[in-house]
């Protein structure tokens, strides 16, 4: 997972719909750069079967909310 | 009873209200009084509506002097960040896309705050659309806090946390998405209650980002927030992602000794290259739990950094999809920081979001299993006090985004757990700002966060502290 390039920032509004100029998609590309940074230890080594509705079980566990009680 | 009724806490005049010790008209004006003579300096309010507020506090003085009381704050005045419908009122959500937006249902928290018997004062400024930790806001000019006017109040519940501190309101409504209740309570010396994800109905809150946001209230003391707590949790037919199951008496959990729980203090992260204040401050509100009979220990947690970057991810594409048709049609209404952050969500993979979504729950396990052995960890909210409103001024430079996740640094990777985390009051720098620390629990165990809370109010001032308008 690497950050995108303001040329790959710009193409992918222009498929979501909303086009933005270079300056913006330049933006865009420092903006969230550091978020694919921070991120890519963890990307690419999800397990296949694994949900997002993981972490509402995880979260309902037994211990968890025991400590409602 | 005091001269002057706005400053009682929630519980106490709520108290006074309903034993006649005090009648909801002279409270309600107490609070307009203080809303006239401080408006002009914090600009905490989007709209006031005296008239209507007296009137409603009349038919509630009315309607006890006929021995019907008509909840737990029967005739207490509060506002609420203008983000939370009321049918049939204005809601602009802090924009100029929604300024003449009018509700057509109330949403459920604040439903059942008017159900417990409160009045409306008028509504409080916000970041616009929730998107933005400073209280700047491009439409309707910056927020103030009332410890200090050329200083931040922190967002996006900016008008909430200026508005309780000044004692314009005894409490409001605010919502964390990524901090965005704590940041106020800390920079403006109040207490704030980000609730677990489900705890409390979403229902008619203007949405950010739907797997991150959370409703809570802003607040003078861990017991008045236990007080709205238990009047607001619970299942919600409009939110299926609200938990069903009891809600506990956080007010008796608020009244508990933490004698023997054990609090844990972060070994990094959470500790790294703080302001000298607020690390002075967090040695010695750790000291005061010690003395209150808490058991303080060390806890590694999971890399946080990480939990940071995975929160962005999430929020960035979720706000984006919020806001897209505005985005085609109307880009030119956002503010400009603003439409630059929802811009930042476009240029995210589909993939990447759910890699971030998926990760959520292993990363919630790794964290529980971090925690096992403590009942809270405590950390810092902000690693600095108010910055100016000036120097915090960021618009859409080239390094806006990375300025603004450095001030939420440790308010992210909660939200991105959904954890509880209570911010409260803990000291003030040298130069009189206020400084809040977060204590941060087990999913649904708010209860626990509150008893620790209230604990060090007992045992400290800071929350009681009020700011001088000179």
């Amino acid at each position: 997972m690497t950050r995108p390039s303001p040329k790959e920032a710009k193409a992918m509004a222009d498929v979501a719909g909303v086009p933005v100029n270079a300056e913006v998609a330049a933006r865009i590309a420092n903006s969230i750069g550091p978020a694919f940074e921070g991120f890519a230890a963890v990307a690419g080594t999800l397990p296949f079967d694994l949900e997002p509705a993981s972490f509402l079980l995880v979260q309902a566990a037994k211990d968890a909310r025991k400590a409602s009680t | 009873m005091t001269a002057e009724p706005a400053l009682l806490s929630l519980t106490s005049v709520a108290q006074a209200i309903a034993q006649k010790r005090v009648s909801s008209r002279e409270v309600t004006q107490s609070c307009l009084d203080r809303i006239a003579k401080w408006q002009p300096r914090l600009n905490a309010f989007m709209a006031i509506e005296a008239e209507a507020a007296l009137k409603a506090a009349d038919a509630a003085d009315a309607k006890l002097s006929k021995g019907h009381l008509g909840g737990a704050l029967h005739g207490v005045p509060l506002a609420h960040k203008d983000m939370y419908y009321d049918a049939g009122r204005v809601v602009t959500c802090g924009s100029k896309i929604r300024h003449d937006f009018v509700a057509a249902s109330t949403s459920t928290a604040l439903q059942r705050l008017k159900d417990a018997g409160t009045i409306r004062l008028g509504s409080l400024q916000m970041a616009e659309f929730a998107y933005g930790p400073t209280g700047h806001n491009a439409h309707y000019g910056p927020v103030h806090n009332p410890f200090a006017f050329d200083h931040i109040t922190g967002g996006s519940s900016s008008g909430s946390g200026s508005a309780v501190a000044a004692r314009l309101t005894f409490a409001a409504l605010g919502s964390d998405t990524g901090g965005s209740i704590r940041m106020p309570a800390h920079f403006c010396g109040v207490t704030g209650l980000k609730t677990t994800y489900g705890r409390i109905s979403r229902a008619g809150a203007m949405p950010l980002s739907q797997s991150l946001d959370t409703v809570g209230p802003l607040a003078r003391s861990a017991g008045d927030c236990a007080l709205l707590l238990g009047l607001m949790a619970g299942a919600d037919p409009q939110d299926p992602t609200a938990i069903a199951g009891p809600v506990p008496d956080y007010a008796a959990a608020a009244r508990e000794s933490i004698k023997g729980l054990r609090i844990g203090v972060p070994t990094a992260f959470y500790v790294d290259d703080l302001d000298s204040e607020v690390a002075r401050i967090l040695d010695e509100t750790i000291a005061v739990l010690k003395r209150e009979g808490a058991h303080i220990v060390e806890v590694e947690l999971p890399d946080q950094r990480q939990l940071t970057a995975a929160c962005q991810l999430v929020l960035a594409v979720e706000a984006a999809a919020f806001h897209k048709r505005w985005l085609i049609e109307r880009p030119q209404d956002y503010g400009p920081q603003v439409l630059m952050r929802l811009q930042n969500g476009l240029a995210i993979p589909g993939v990447s979001y759910l890699e971030a979504m998926r990760w959520r729950g292993p990363a919630l396990a790794a964290h529980n299993a971090a925690v096992a052995g403590v009942d809270a960890v405590i950390a810092p909210v902000a690693p600095v006090a108010a910055p100016t409103i000036a120097e915090s001024d960021v618009g859409n430079s080239p390094d806006a985004e990375s300025v603004i996740q450095r001030l939420t640094r440790f308010t992210r990777p909660i939200n991105y757990l959904g954890l509880p985390s209570l911010a409260i009051p803990a000291g003030f720098t040298r130069g009189g700002l206020p400084v809040g620390m977060q204590l941060i629990g087990r999913s649904f165990d708010e209860a626990r966060l509150l008893r620790i809370g209230a604990a060090f109010q007992r045992a400290s001032d800071f929350h009681e502290r009020l700011p001088k308008l000179s």
